[in-house]
């Protein structure tokens, strides 16, 4: 039997880790994905501002569920002078636990409060 | 002692380079970091576990260390994909495909997926790039040789197997196309191992699988279950009709069966250097 030195330890020992750590962490968040996507659409109106192509909102999307949505279409509508706007955002992907930043455009500061909703998704 | 510990450090840093070589193709793919969450966990699972077994298999043909007990030549493979673990993790981070958002689940799936590849990678490394071929090796024995066909058919196939073309490809082709397609893959991979001259050509042995062409067949089956075995890993059949799981299933085999030949190609050659 060929002898190990400090090297061939050292790495032995940080890969058994690693592998150990990826493992329970695929098991320990498998076993508990039992609940189906569950998004939530957080709007940031504070930290709106006015750009070159009218007023900007920031949103963040979040997964809260334990699987995956995909092609999430998100809406928001507001009454821009008088008229009633949407802006409406598509996420590709938001695997589970996940969450991504958005921004909604309107063509000027609405004079009404920003309503979210969502409008659908698909399943993998 | 320090030479024996730089040239540890030397042989993981090549292994570490194999492991990329092998592996970016499907750090930048971004249907591989998809089915890192797409799919059910336990498939995940089940694939780094093949991933190791297959990583196992070709280190007992040749891996780090020549000489080696049972429990040395598990350690090396557990080091093979823990090297895999460690790389896709950095390298995910760094191609921002990991950051503060990613759930542990996503980012878990991420990586198991991206190991796989980057472990075979370290193990080829540590096996055909290390320049130093065995003392009086006669080649490998026809198992042995195609165990390498379908880990060369699995590497080449891997980098494709993930996106979308093979499914295209696959749903479009027409029956008599697949035939011929079938016909032709059998004859480019034959022509590749036995009739191109490349360097490595083989040796044929003795036995049935000794002969050139049904080593051929053989391989090119060996090809077929690679593929059946990677896009079923891929969900690539879930909800498709028998037709197009036929296609798809063709048209993947061409590249593994070309991977399948030139892994041939690269043992034979290491033979054949050794014995001059």
């Amino acid at each position: 039997m060929t002898k190990r030195n400090v090297v061939e330890w050292a790495v032995l020992a940080v890969s058994i880790a690693a592998i150990a750590l990826l493992v329970a962490a695929l098991i320990l968040t498998g076993l508990n994905e039992n609940r189906p996507a569950d998004l939530r659409i957080e709007l940031r109106p504070t930290e709106a501002r006015t750009g070159e192509h009218g007023w900007l909102v920031p949103a963040t999307v979040r997964n809260e569920g334990d699987q995956t949505a995909e092609a999430v279409v998100i809406e928001a509508t507001a009454t821009v002078a008088g008229e009633d706007e949407a802006s409406e955002i598509e996420v590709a992907f938001l695997p589970a636990g996940s969450e991504q930043e958005v921004v909604f455009a309107f063509s000027a500061e609405p004079g009404s409060e920003v309503t979210v909703r969502l409008v659908g998704f698909q399943l993998p | 002692m320090t030479d024996e510990v730089s040239a540890s450090v030397r042989d993981y840093i090549r292994a570490a380079g194999g492991g990329l070589i092998v592996g970016l193709p499907l750090l930048f793919t971004m249907e591989v970091w998809w089915h890192g969450f797409e799919l059910p966990w336990w498939k995940i699972l089940l694939l780094l576990g093949i991933g190791f077994g297959i990583v196992l298999g070709y280190s007992s043909i040749a891996g780090f260390r020549r000489e080696r007990t049972v429990t040395e030549l598990v350690l090396d493979s557990v080091i093979a994909l823990g090297l895999g673990v460690v790389i896709a993790a950095v390298a995910l981070v760094l191609l921002g495909q990991i950051d503060g958002t990613t759930s542990v689940r996503e980012a878990s799936g991420k990586i198991a997926l991206e190991s796989i590849p980057i472990a075979f990678g370290v193990s080829l490394a540590a096996t055909q790039l290390g320049g130093e071929a065995t003392d009086g090796d006669d080649g490998a024995n026809p198992f042995e040789r195609l165990l390498i066909a379908a880990g060369g058919a699995l590497i080449f196939a891997l980098n494709v197997a993930p996106t979308e073309e093979p499914m295209l490809l696959g749903i479009q082709a027409p029956f008599w196309l697949l035939v011929l397609v079938i016909g032709v893959s059998i004859v480019v991979t034959y022509a590749l191992v036995f009739l191109a001259d490349f360097g490595g050509r083989l040796r044929t042995g003795a036995g049935i699988l000794g002969h050139p062409w049904s080593e051929t067949l053989t391989a090119y089956a060996m090809s077929l279950l690679v593929s059946v075995v990677l896009l079923w890993s891929f969900g690539r059949f879930d909800g498709v009709g028998l037709g197009p799981i036929m296609g798809m299933i063709v048209m993947l085999t061409v590249v593994a069966s070309v991977g399948a030949a030139v892994a041939r190609l690269l043992v034979g050659g290491h033979s054949e250097a050794s014995s001059d």
